[in-house]
């Protein structure tokens, strides 16, 4: 008996190309799956963005564009649009980083959280700029030394962190809105969940829906990966906490 | 839709647009060009088609790319200085090879400069502000009539060359209002089948994207661009000449510009002076070819533009060396009148005008 | 043949629907026409104007320093555009709102009560369409049923509203035969 084999959305053959102990991969799993369970592989479209999402349609077997870093809501939202106007409705999502989506394109993604458009965004926090080797980004939390905050980030000199996924929670457009992390099976299995959900409710024309995965960045942490998921469960979502922010079925 | 129709060049372009197809468009309002948005706002909400009042510009220009990818016609329009925040999607459109129609109106720069119309994103659009080893087409109309088809042909050089295709209008031409026969689309529709992304049904997996690390591939990608950059400039030159066949004297001007130079020509013509005109209707790719054999018996090009000698540029490139190379020019405004250009040029030409 | 005209007042006394309706007028006369609406910020402050040339070649020059007639609805548009006249070129000017002042001698005025005359009729909103007959007079090569189809043009299917503005049009058109305007050389 075959207990487990790769998804269907996942390209054959291919190797993930993240850092050890990096938790691109299992989102980009978990994506996968749900595409696979939904039966939306052959009519998605995935946007892709910059920084290490981008790496999105190396692995992933659905058609795929790759934003300008920061636009991938934009883009998302033309090709939704765009779809739409040819008579077709296509299953469109964005898999980005915290960088991408809460700092460069905090104006494309909220917008597009607020005008509802019935899109799903997928967003990496891994509270730092991961590809350009750990600086300082949007979702930082107080204290944390990265490269370009050696000193650990500070109110009066840096600022404070945008709590993401409580901002869009407080959009109109927004259907669904959730935090998650990959540092137990536990959890892993509850993101899985919250991604169909956020999948399912574009299905149903229902508006924005968007998920926040918290994850790890052991190479510019520092940090092995279970110490850097012991971080996340221990630090990171004591300050992010998980949870559903926004859901119109329940409120 | 034969019967003419008093059109301001703006309202003209949105419906030329819906006649050709478009069935995108995502815009941001900024003077002189907002009649655009304003009047496919109804008519595309009416057809259930696609139309965003984008956040800004950058949201805008990534809204047409993403729809680009879809294999739907796509336009979007601004001005200027608000051009210049979609450079980057440019440049990323170029590299992924998506067809965007992009009519810029000019308005007067640098900076925010002011509504006044100009024709100061000559280079801008020739050139770009964007990054790599890319190029736009850029088609400049110079009457209402003309913005009809150069607006079709947009839309048909987008698609056939899979690149970004600027509708570079003064903002003149955007505000004005001309006699307009709506003749239908001429062009072929384009097939896209083999790499819109409508979802991997029955197919591999497609990927648009400019990223690439493997620095061969890179090198072969823009390689191949740039086979078809040169492919478009050995055939897509287009202008327009005025008398120029025995001219010894050529005024070149693009656009509405090219109007008045006309009008200047005649006058010197009237006089017994051979004057001709030469309008790049094709801003890229370029009319060197053209412009290289009329400068075999012309002695004197004077180029007139609504900028301080943008497309001098090109023209000195164009011209060969025996012939000389003048320039008459405003930055923003009021266009320059007939009776200013005159008495610039019987200054310029006196020596010339002489040896005739 | 080219004649270029500027027709300028202030906002809601319709410059640029008349501009629009003489530019109409030409089309359907088969001339070459273009139509140059003033826009944004130089419109700020009220002031309105357009400025429309016509031709029986291809037009050339759609901005022009002086032209042949100026229509001037009030008394800064009568200051601002007298400059702008061509020698012997006629400046029709609103006398309800300016004052009679002849500043130069080398140009015709028409001074019309144009905004009184519009009362009379019971709307001063067709203010401009008076002001267009008394220059279709001058020009004298409209056909009546072009004027009306340039009206259903811009005003659609209002038929009312078209009917009160060739009434306007008419009395504008009729103004010069019947009355003595101060007309001068």
């Amino acid at each position: 008996m075959q207990v487990y084999s790769v998804p269907k959305s996942i390209k054959e053959n291919s190797t993930f190309t993240f850092c050890p102990g990096c938790d691109h991969g299992v989102a980009i799993k978990l994506v996968a799956e749900v595409l696979d369970e939904l039966n939306l592989r052959e009519n998605a479209i995935a946007i892709a963005s910059s920084g290490c999402s981008v790496l999105l349609y190396d692995f992933l077997d659905v058609d795929c564009i790759e934003a300008p870093h920061g636009r991938a809501c934009a883009v998302a939202t033309g090709v939704k649009r765009a779809h739409r106007a040819l008579k077709n409705d296509k299953f469109v999502f964005t898999y980005q980083g915290d960088g991408d989506f809460a700092s460069i394109g905090l104006a494309e993604s909220m917008h597009s959280a607020l005008r509802g458009e019935n899109i799903t965004a997928i967003c990496i926090n891994n509270t730092n700029y991961g590809m350009t080797g750990g600086q300082l980004g949007p979702t930082t939390v107080m204290g944390q030394v990265t490269a370009t905050s050696p000193l650990g980030r500070n109110r009066q000199y840096h600022g404070f962190p945008i709590k993401t996924a409580e901002h869009i929670a407080l959009c109109e457009g927004v259907s669904f809105c959730s935090r998650v992390a990959l540092y137990n099976v536990k959890n892993i299995i509850n993101a899985k969940a919250q991604i169909k959900k956020a999948f399912e409710y574009q299905q149903q024309g229902l508006g924005f829906s968007f998920v926040e995965i918290l994850s790890t960045c052991p190479t510019n942490w520092k940090l092995s990966p279970s110490e850097a998921h012991k971080k996340i469960e221990e630090e990171i979502s004591k300050i992010y906490p998980l949870g559903i922010f926004k859901d119109i079925k329940n409120d | 839709m034969s019967e003419k129709q008093l059109l301001k060049g703006n309202i003209a372009i949105a419906k030329a647009a819906l006649e050709c197809g478009c069935s995108c468009y995502f815009g941001y309002p900024i003077t002189p060009q907002t009649e655009i948005g304003e009047y496919l706002s109804l008519e595309m909400q009416k057809r259930n088609l696609a139309y965003v009042c984008a956040e800004s510009e950058i949201a805008a220009i990534n809204m047409a790319l993403g729809a680009a990818s879809s294999g739907a016609k796509v336009m979007t329009s601004s001005s200027s200085c608000a051009v210049a925040l979609m450079q980057e999607g440019l440049s990323y459109a170029c590299s992924d090879e998506l067809p965007i129609v992009l009519v810029n109106v000019m308005r007067a720069g640098p900076g925010q400069g002011y509504i006044y119309p100009s024709q100061g994103d000559y280079n801008q659009s020739t050139i770009g502000g964007g990054n790599g080893d890319y190029q736009t087409i850029v088609l400049s109309p110079c009457n209402v009539q003309e913005v009809v088809e150069m607006t079709y042909k947009s839309f048909y050089m987008a698609q056939k060359y899979r690149n970004p295709v600027i509708l570079l209008v003064d903002g003149l031409l955007g505000q004005m209002a001309e006699p307009v026969n709506f003749i239908n689309n001429p062009y072929e529709e384009i097939d896209n089948s083999s790499w819109r992304l409508d979802g991997a049904k029955g197919r591999p997996s497609r990927e648009i994207h400019s990223l690439e690390p493997e620095q061969n591939k890179l090198n072969q990608h823009i390689l191949k661009l740039s086979e078809k950059y040169r492919y478009i400039e050995q055939n897509e030159q287009d202008f327009e000449e005025y008398l120029c066949d025995d001219a010894d004297i050529i005024l070149t001007a693009f656009g509405t510009m090219a109007r008045v130079a006309k009008a200047v020509c005649n006058h010197f013509r009237e006089q017994g002076l051979k004057y001709g005109v030469f309008r790049p209707k094709t801003l890229y790719p370029f009319p060197y070819k053209r412009l290289r054999e009329l400068s075999i018996k012309a002695k004197l090009f004077i180029d007139i533009e609504m900028n301080l000698g943008q497309m001098l540029r090109d023209i000195r490139l164009g011209v060969l060396s025996n012939a000389q190379v003048s320039f008459v020019g405003k930055p923003v405004g009021d266009w320059l009148k007939k009776e200013e250009i005159i008495s610039a040029i019987e200054n310029i030409a006196k020596e010339c005008h002489a040896s005739l | 043949m080219i004649k270029n005209f500027i027709i300028s007042g202030s906002g809601g006394q319709g410059v640029l629907s008349v501009g629009s309706i003489l530019a109409n007028i030409f089309m359907l006369n088969d001339l070459f026409v273009s139509y140059c609406p003033c826009y944004g910020a130089e419109m700020r402050g009220g002031a309105v104007n357009c400025e429309i040339n016509m031709s029986d070649s291809e037009l050339l020059c759609v901005q022009n320093d002086k032209v042949d007639f100026v229509i001037a609805l009030n008394q800064t548009s009568f200051d601002k555009f007298i400059s702008k006249v061509k020698e012997n070129g006629t400046i029709i000017v609103n006398s309800s709102l300016a004052k009679i002042n002849k500043t130069r001698d080398d140009i015709k005025y028409i001074f019309a009560p144009l905004t009184q005359e519009a009362m009379k009729l019971g709307n001063i909103k067709i203010t401009n369409s008076i002001a267009l007959g008394v220059l279709s007079k001058i020009l004298g090569n409209f056909t009546l049923d072009n004027v009306k189809l340039a009206y259903e043009k811009i005003l659609k299917n209002k038929a009312e509203l078209i009917q009160k503005n060739i009434e306007a049009y008419l009395v504008g058109y009729n103004y010069i035969q019947e009355k003595d305007c101060i007309q001068c050389q």
